[in-house]
């Protein structure tokens, strides 16, 4: 009976002590482990959509909650003023989630870009809503465009052999624009209290 | 207990993976590049000589029936540390390394040596022991990595080296499957040729 | 259907041992015989289901509701431990055949990267529990493959003229290789049947 209380005693101990040790570890490291990952995943995508931002749009970005989600709003500025926005949204396609950041001119209201973040199409395939070819049509869309794609009796150009990717990559940017305009709101209510 | 002799039969007596044929998988994985062998390689020394002296210090009080599940817990709460850490400060290494920082907590050389020495002898030797092995497993990694990387992409720590030529047509097999494979065991079979010359 | 590309993908093109480099210790290890290899490619193939499988509802039960998400690690080769003592004492009570059959090989499970491995690509790869576990058994139905083929392939080794120095693991290794050359064939083949999915 002693053996066995002895067992369990050492085994909780060193559990314990262990578990102790790293939940310290990763509240210490939290936020430097958030830094990094938007630096190597959002940070090229953020600054290929916001290009001509002076600051550091990593740094810059604000923590805003809008529709009871929490989200990450990059703000671009040129000479200390506001320009333009850029946040992640999401759309079901062939393989999976397509995470896409699109950018907003917030004085046009157009769009700056959209970059693929993540996505899980097929190499070759449906990868090519990565391509500068393909996504090059987004820049300087106005709001009002419908956003789907022209095979449907949209504005967006279709993607031979992709369907279902570049349906995808379309759900995504629709849900960023139907986000704009309270994320625009939010974003006035914050350069007001001096961002 | 000569500490020199415990830190140096790692480099050469039983050097793994060559000598001591364990610890293979992340090998064969991790060694498309120089860096990537010595990445893995660094992470290793760090997990096998803290859990060496973890084991060790506390050889006396895990009682036998409980070893090998409290010497995982051990180890596996370093490759946790690692896993953070490298997340946190070297973000491309924790990327090209991928699944196998995590897997570290199987690789058999950490776990043969808590259990082989650790566990019997002091904490110091145990230090010893586990920088020597790590470090000897360091240098296999970087070796085959720097290898496979040079034939296969004609570069080394992603500086050209090889003439021009190479580098448009290397022999790309090398950093895929097949390469890691004979890589390995061509030089496996090198240096059983040298021991056996050699007679150790 | 895709159930059909994930096991394809899984046995041929992105084989567990010969393309994701999991399992190779046990792999050169108990290929030197054929009913050496047979016995270990059941025990995986047996303790990586049921691995998977539950390590698949640790992780969506207690570590994501919890953000315990780093410990990840530290869980589930604690899960993997005890199921396989838990697999171990099952067998020996109730198929001792099989038990005896599978002799030394089911603790060395512990240690094969492949079920730690696999458990984890799963949580990556954002599989749902159905495909999750799928991709297991078809991931061991290709170990299983590979060990058998090289198994094969070194029973023949075993009464060739072999360099000295090459002889054991080294020539295993480059027959593993050459094996691994032959299955590189079958890259791209998912892309080609996942393409023809989306038209």
């Amino acid at each position: 009976m002693n053996e066995m209380v002895r067992m369990v005693v050492v085994l909780s101990l060193i559990c314990g002590v262990c578990a102790l040790a790293l939940s310290g570890l990763r509240t210490a490291t939290a936020e430097q482990i958030e830094r990094q990952i938007l630096t190597y995943l959002e940070g090229p995508t953020v600054r290929t959509v916001l290009e001509g931002a002076e600051n550091d749009l990593i740094e810059d970005r604000q923590k805003v909650e809008i529709d009871g989600k929490e989200m990450t709003l990059f703000v671009a500025k040129r000479g200390g003023e506001v320009w333009g926005v850029a946040y992640e949204t999401v759309g079901s396609g062939f393989g999976g989630d397509i995470t896409v950041m699109v950018g907003y001119d917030l004085t046009d209201d157009e769009l700056t870009g959209v970059q693929i973040v993540s996505h899980k199409e097929t190499p070759g395939i449906g990868s090519k809503i990565t391509m500068d070819q393909y996504t090059r049509s987004f820049i300087g869309m106005p709001l009002s465009s419908d956003f789907r794609l022209e095979t449907a009796g949209g504005d967006l150009d279709a993607i031979t052999g992709a369907t279902y990717s570049a349906q995808g990559r379309a759900e995504a940017v629709r849900r960023s624009v139907e986000l704009y305009p309270e994320v625009k709101a939010r974003l006035q209510d914050e350069i007001a209290e001096g961002l | 207990m000569n500490l020199w002799r415990e830190f140096s039969k790692g480099l050469w007596r039983d050097l793994p993976p060559f000598r001591v044929v364990l610890g293979l998988c992340p090998v064969l994985a991790v060694t498309k590049s120089a860096i990537g062998g010595l990445g893995m390689g660094l992470a290793v020394v760090f997990v096998l000589t803290c859990s060496n002296i973890l084991v060790s210090a506390l050889r006396h009080v895990i009682p036998r029936k409980v070893r090998i599940a409290s010497y995982i817990v051990i180890i596996a709460s370093f490759v946790v540390t690692v896993e953070l850490v490298t997340q946190a400060y070297m973000y491309p290494l924790y990327e090209m390394l991928g699944i196998f920082i995590p897997l570290i907590v199987v690789n058999c050389i950490i776990l043969g040596r808590a259990e082989a020495f650790a566990s019997r002898n002091g904490v110091l030797a145990s230090a010893a022991d586990g920088l020597g092995i790590g470090l000897g497993f360091t240098m296999s990694l970087t070796v085959l990595g720097a290898l496979r990387e040079l034939l296969g992409a004609g570069t080394l720590f992603d500086k050209p080296v090889m003439p021009l030529i190479y580098q448009e047509h290397p022999f790309a097999m090398m950093v895929e499957a097949p390469g890691a494979f004979i890589a390995l065991g061509v030089l496996l079979g090198l240096m059983n040729a040298v021991t056996a010359t050699k007679g150790t | 259907m895709e159930y059909m590309i994930l096991i394809i993908s899984a046995v041929l093109i992105k084989n567990i041992v010969l393309a994701q480099y999991l399992g190779v210790c046990p792999f050169l290890g108990t290929s030197k015989r054929m009913d050496t290899a047979v016995g270990m490619g059941l025990a995986v193939t047996f303790v990586l289901v049921i691995a998977t499988a539950v390590t698949f509802w640790v992780q969506k039960l207690v570590l994501d509701p919890l953000g315990l998400g780093y410990l990840q690690t530290i869980g589930f080769i604690l899960v993997i431990a005890s199921l396989v003592q838990f697999v171990e004492m099952f067998l020996k009570k109730f198929v001792p055949p099989l038990y005896e059959s599978l002799g030394i090989f089911l603790p060395l499970i512990t240690t094969n990267c492949a079920v730690l491995g696999t458990a984890i690509m799963c949580i990556r790869n954002e599989y749902a529990f159905g495909q999750a576990v799928v991709f297991a058994g078809a991931s061991a139905l290709g170990f299983t493959l590979a060990l058998i083929l090289l198994a094969g392939i070194r029973d023949r080794l075993s009464v060739s003229p072999v360099p000295r120095a090459l002889r054991g693991t080294a020539i295993g290794l480059i027959m593993a290789g050459l094996m691994a050359l032959a299955f590189n064939g079958f890259v791209g083949v998912d892309n080609s049947l996942n393409a023809l999915m989306q038209q």
